[in-house]
């Protein structure tokens, strides 16, 4: 019995999956927390804006999401594998005979 | 005795032929949606009807799955803009989450759907979960649940198309802003209708048919003749019984349907897809021109955040929110703001509508590419929707609570006023959320009949079913939907994003981890599954009941609304119900007897290893 090999799509999209957790995890870390600590509990004489936003809002939520569609695009267009997704099961195969056609 | 909040209102509701344009943009938007499902119906054509019908033949591109896939809903363009206007600044992080949806969306379930789809033959999301573990009763029961959530988010769709198309009607702007039509009349017999303790009906004689222009006023007057008691546990039924029949919601309710189920009956779910990216594609300019309208007649955004505190109080500026009702009311505590980053990732990542859009897409290089494209897409959505709002809270100051879900119909009305073809614009930007809204329906319309017609009555009832009677059995079941959805709006529901947020998250705690599970544990059995989805509905369900029934802490965070849940611990049910699916989905799984491995092995093997593929 040939030792058991996982199947190609299946690998690339946990090692996809894992790098995703980390990037999620480490947005809400940052996001909540710089909010949590700049942007609650203030009065209005310490308010003061960058490029017109509060500014908790701008480093806490503008500039990390700025650097998530960077990442995104990193993901998307360079880490992600393209891998052939197999033969569509035909029709006539399925067991309860859909395919009306 | 006009209450006017802002000099330009005035003049938007001095001039009737607002609505003009705005009736003739949106028209000419439910033609081209009409029109594309015509397009989708021929397309279609090429495949079986089921396939064609509820899968699109497989054939989506990039920018039809990144524009489409995720939520885009009435909530987006009524719900979280109502709750910008009235809580403030917060509200950036409360939607913060939708910063790494898209990467989060496509790249964890997104190859192995598309995979496990294609190698079982999968049209819908049940019908995968059956055949992945050949299990009829498991297809069955995903159906259900998946049933029993949308249920909930097509009645607050409707609401929301039928308000904009309430808002854009001839002279309605005249109708939504100005006294002409009061906001509150208690009739003789309305107030005879009104089940409440007779003493405290009795000091309403004073009121009866006196004609409040805002609702506040009519809240302030029933404040001298009633006590705070009462006020509170009785003011919800006299607010019902005091607001006169609104004949034009009615009747955009209907217009809204019959677009709706019309074009996606044409098309199914291409027509779904392709109105939806067109759909998108207008919500983008709409917010755009509304950003920047709004910002230039507020005077800048650092200006329109300093009126929008003027006109609250600091707090609008900051966490946890501001308060309208001053009773110590935190929206966003830290415990919220944390969940909340749970509850965007997790609702999109495992929402069925979205799953099979997954399912449906071309290949892998769709599926990445789908990642950047939303990317950006969301980036320009979601910042400018909190920026219009504040400005709406600078413009427009006092927009009573049961009315704030109108801000962006009201801002879209109220910045164009003055501009050469400025109805037109706004029914360019009314367009915006009313596509929001047919997208979504669309879509959930869609899964519906599929689950009705492939999932219950072809695979239970009549499995030789031939092609004309399922056909006929899908239309049928889209305008029986429908029509379930207008009876459920003949008294419309309040706080519209309480109740999209509820559906997201309770078919996000029932299907994420099975979702998961499914894709890559070879180890999940039939029984680990059901365990994951009961436990997840069971969790959210039961928070949600001690929430609306009052049991429980009163724990005053969170919006107001009374479609609360109750927050163990601070925390969004959410998580307590991923908490709950996961550790029942994964102790079941253990504790039954494993799952056939042939039948593993065709789903999780490198091809040369299967020894049997025909399984």
């Amino acid at each position: 019995m040939p030792e058991r090999v996982d199947d190609p799509v299946l690998r690339s999209a946990k090692r996809e999956g894992l790098v995703v957790l980390a990037a999620w995890l480490a947005a809400m870390t940052y996001t909540v927390g710089y909010c949590y600590l700049h942007g609650y509990g203030r009065t209005a004489e310490s308010l003061t804006f960058v490029f017109g936003f509060p500014d908790w809002v701008f480093w806490g939520i503008v500039a990390p999401w700025l650097v998530c569609v960077a990442f995104s695009f990193y993901f998307g267009a360079t880490f992600v594998r393209d891998e052939d997704l197999g033969e569509e099961l035909p029709e006539q195969e399925d067991e309860l005979g859909l395919g009306g056609g | 005795m006009i209450r006017v909040a802002h000099p330009v209102l005035a003049v938007s509701a001095s001039e009737p032929s607002v609505g003009y344009g705005a009736l003739a943009a949106l028209i000419v938007f439910i033609a081209a949606s009409m029109w594309i499902g015509l397009l989708a119906n021929k397309a279609m054509q090429s495949g079986t009807f089921m396939k064609g019908f509820f899968l699109g033949n497989r054939g989506l591109g990039a920018w039809a799955l990144a524009l489409t896939a995720t939520v885009q809903s009435g909530g987006t363009f009524m719900g979280f803009p109502s709750l910008v206007y009235t809580h403030g600044w917060i509200v950036a992080l409360w939607i913060a989450g939708y910063m790494v949806v898209p990467i989060t969306g496509f790249g964890v379930l997104g190859k192995r759907m598309a995979q496990l789809s294609r190698r079982t033959g999968a049209i819908t999301v049940p019908d995968l979960f059956r055949a992945r573990f050949n299990s009829p009763a498991l297809g069955l029961a995903a159906s259900l649940f998946i049933m029993f959530y949308m249920a909930f988010m097509m009645v607050a769709q409707f609401k929301s198309g039928a308000l904009v198309m309430k808002l854009a009607w001839p002279s309605s702007g005249t109708l939504a802003l100005s006294e002409d039509a009061p906001a509150f009349e208690l009739t003789t017999q309305k107030l005879h209708e009104l089940d409440i303790p007779a003493e405290a009906a009795g000091k309403l004689t004073a009121l009866v048919d006196q004609r409040f222009s805002t609702i506040d006023e009519a809240k302030a007057t029933l404040a001298e003749l009633l006590t705070k008691d009462e006020l509170d546990r009785h003011w919800a039924k006299i607010l019902v019984a005091g607001q006169p029949i609104d004949w034009l919601f009615y009747i955009g309710l209907g217009i809204f349907t019959v677009t709706v189920v019309g074009y996606t009956l044409l098309g199914g779910f291409l027509a779904a897809v392709w109105t939806d990216l067109f759909q998108s594609v207008m919500m983008l300019i709409g917010v755009l021109v509304l950003f920047v309208l709004a910002v230039s007649l507020a005077g800048g955004m650092e200006a329109a955040t300093r009126d929008a505190v003027a006109n609250t109080s600091s707090d609008f500026a900051f966490g946890p929110g501001y308060d309208p009702k001053h009773e110590g009311r935190a929206y966003l505590p830290l415990g919220l703001a944390f969940s909340f980053f749970w509850v965007w990732v997790y609702a999109g990542l495992s929402s069925p509508a979205g799953m099979v859009r997954v399912m449906a897409g071309k290949s892998t290089e769709v599926i990445r590419k789908s990642i950047y494209l939303l990317s950006g897409y969301n980036l320009l959505i979601y910042l400018p929707l909190v920026v219009i709002c504040v400005c709406g809270r600078a413009l427009i100051p006092d927009l009573p609570p049961g009315k704030t879900d109108e801000i962006i119909p009201r801002l879209a009305l109220l910045t164009t006023a003055k501009l050469t073809g400025g109805s037109f614009i706004a029914g360019l930007i009314l367009a915006a959320p009313f596509g929001a809204v047919m997208a979504t329906v669309s879509s959930y319309l869609v899964v519906l009949a599929s689950g009705l017609v492939r999932d219950v009555y072809q695979r239970f009832i009549n499995p030789e079913a031939g092609t004309h009677e399922l056909r006929r059995l899908s239309y049928l079941a889209m305008v029986i939907v429908g029509a379930v959805a207008v009876a459920a709006n003949i008294r419309p529901v309040d706080y519209l994003q309480a109740i999209v947020v509820f559906s997201g998250t309770g078919a996000s705690a029932t299907f994420c981890v099975p979702a998961l599970m499914l894709a890559f544990w070879r180890r999940t059995t039939v029984a680990g599954m059901l365990a994951a989805m009961i436990g997840g509905t069971g969790t959210m369900v039961t928070l949600y009941a001690l929430g609306i029934a009052g049991l429980g802490e009163e724990t005053l965070i969170g919006p107001v609304t009374k479609f609360h849940p109750y927050f163990l611990l601070g925390i969004d049910p959410l998580l307590w119900g991923l908490s709950v699916s996961f550790a029942a989905g994964i102790l079941v799984s253990l504790c039954t007897r494993p799952p056939d491995e042939s039948l593993v092995s065709r789903l999780f093997d490198a091809e040369q290893n299967i020894e049997s593929p025909s399984s």
